[in-house]
């Protein structure tokens, strides 16, 4: 699964930023250059090209991604799954299935609106640029719905999506442009008027730089809030770790390209001297080098983020939503403080375990200083039980050696002194079994 | 300089993220609590919009009987299931959630219908 993700993310960027290259840095430079240059004619077929490439190996990848989380969402074996209907269900019904339906077709349409730009005629038409850069942004941004940014309620559900869509657009303008780039490079040492070429298109590419980097920070912020938004969630589980090593990397690509842009090319712009100017070209040419390798590293990250839950999730216990332990009887209490869980072990009578668990409301465990237990029998008038709960594994309370003595409608409080200085009190009944 | 402050406004988000997988957030009757008239559904409340065609609930009985009825009516991110007229006594809820970021959380709880 990782691998199919790995290779999509891929593909969908480099298809994407082939066109957004085109559009926003090799098409002004052409129109800039002087019709002597041979940059253009050899150029354009070999990006169109090589999108077309990603295009189709962002087909058979996500056709794989598309089984592969079909069979996940079912829970059924792949053939049972692909023979019963249950596929056309996910296509159809389900919000992956209709977001996949649409990247399909906009696959198609970017596939057929780059098709104009092979050759010089039509590419000065503002309306394809338009067409092609729209369709671009929409097939990269609307992977946003096949991550964790999908499924969100309230507020969540309009920025974190939103954010998302803008990282995925700012990433294929940046990371999938580095493969045209270097195409390009590779182009223009043949003669001059191309190498005059470059030296626009590489000043272009800076903004679209800067504008995407930009972007890829300040989504990411957001984006980074919403799936790992706490030092534990970050340094305390795998998905923050390796949210982290993404962070790194991109950060170490900031920093060759700022190197691109306030050393390098400067250099090529503004160098009359033709020998040096083409030595900065050659170690822009290797740094880009480095910045796609940097940038597949990352994408591949990515694509094991995604199968990996959340660092502020996976930070968490959730015994709450597991099934409760068979013979155990079990409460669970919600007040505007905080949530406390009660598991007695066994829930018949004889002698048992009780193990507390206080949460507040995002499932987090509180702390506590001091927590009592107590106890009240079904038949009115029988004395209660007040026990001091000990701490125990898993951020948890426990009282031992509990004599239950009837079945029925037990009451059991729980008053917790939390760390924070304030008195958690909650009870509710609990029902425990004859033996 | 805007790396820097990059870091920083990480390091110094608040906690409070959204949690991706669908959790059960609260249900009715509450969960493990008794009421004193049977109810007639059952409604669950996850933390994230569900997917109809994939999610579903069963009630039981103590025997492990279905006492559930009907189809489980979902929308966004709530569960309902009608039920059979409940003598009292204790039942159980299972639960399963397709949330629609394609992940599957499932759990259970009990309530108790008597006096």
């Amino acid at each position: 699964m990782i691998y199919v993700r790995a290779i999509h993310f891929a593909a969908t960027l480099l298809a994407a930023g082939v066109a957004l290259f085109l559009v926003f840095v090799a098409e002004p430079a052409f129109r800039d250059g002087t019709s002597e240059a041979r940059l253009p004619a050899i150029l354009r077929p070999q990006l169109i090209g090589i999108a077309w490439i990603g295009l189709a190996l962002a087909a058979i990848s996500g056709a794989a991604w598309l089984v592969l989380t079909a069979a996940e969402m079912s829970g059924e074996p792949l053939a049972a799954m692909l023979s019963d209907g249950t596929f056309w269900t996910v296509l159809s019904r389900t919000t992956f299935g209709n977001d996949w339906l649409a990247r399909f077709v906009l696959a198609c349409l970017l596939a057929a609106a780059l098709a104009p730009f092979r050759s010089e005629r039509k590419t000065n038409s503002p309306l394809l640029k338009a067409v092609l850069a729209i369709v671009a942004a929409a097939f990269a941004g609307t992977l946003a719905w096949a991550g964790h940014a999908a499924g969100g309620i309230g507020l969540a559900a309009l920025i974190h999506p939103a954010a998302d869509v803008l990282h995925l657009i700012a990433a294929a303008a940046w990371v999938g442009a580095l493969l045209p780039l270097l195409l390009m490079f590779a182009a223009a040492a043949g003669d001059r008027p191309s190498f005059a070429i470059a030296r626009i298109a590489t000043l272009h590419f800076s903004t679209l730089g800067i504008v995407s980097v930009g972007t890829l920070l300040a989504t990411g912020a957001v984006n980074t809030w919403y799936l790992a938004g706490s030092i534990p969630a970050l340094v305390g589980t795998d998905y923050g770790r390796l949210l982290l090593a993404k962070i790194a990397l991109f950060l170490i690509m900031v920093a060759i390209a700022a190197l691109n842009r306030l050393q390098l090319t400067p250099r090529i712009v503004q160098e009359t001297d033709q020998t040096s100017a083409q030595a900065a070209l050659r170690q822009l040419r290797r740094n880009a080098t480095t910045e796609t390798l940097l940038g597949a590293i990352v994408i591949a990250i990515v694509a094991v983020l995604g199968t990996l839950p959340p660092g502020s999730h996976a930070a968490h216990h959730h015994e709450q939503s597991g099934p409760v332990p068979a013979g155990a009887a079990f409460v669970h209490i919600h007040s505007e403080q905080g949530m406390i869980e009660v598991t007695i072990m066994p829930g018949r009578t004889g002698i048992a375990r009780a193990i507390i668990h206080l949460w507040n409301d995002d499932y987090e465990a509180l702390e506590a200083k001091a927590v009592t237990l107590t106890l009240t029998p079904p038949v009115a008038g029988s004395p209660s039980t007040t026990r001091v709960a000990s701490p125990g594994p898993d951020e948890a309370w426990q009282v031992d050696r509990i004599r239950l003595a009837q079945p029925g409608n037990w009451t059991v409080a729980v008053d917790a002194l939390l760390s924070s200085g304030k008195r958690l009190v909650l009870d509710a009944p609990i029902v425990i079994d004859a033996n | 300089m805007r790396t820097f402050i990059a870091i920083v406004s990480l390091l110094l988000m608040a906690t409070g993220a959204a949690r991706a997988h669908a959790f059960l957030d609260h249900a009715n009757p509450l969960v493990g609590s008794t009421v004193g008239a049977a109810p007639h559904e059952v409604s669950l409340w996850f933390t994230q919009n569900l997917e109809p065609a994939f999610s579903s609930a069963e009630v039981m009985d103590a025997s492990g009987a279905r006492v559930d009825q009907g189809k489980a009516q979902i929308s966004g991110n709530t569960m309902r299931i009608g039920l059979k007229p409940l003598a009292p006594g204790s039942y159980k809820v299972r639960w399963r959630a397709l949330s629609v970021d394609t992940h599957t959380t499932e759990g259970s709880f009990s309530f108790h219908v008597g006096p």
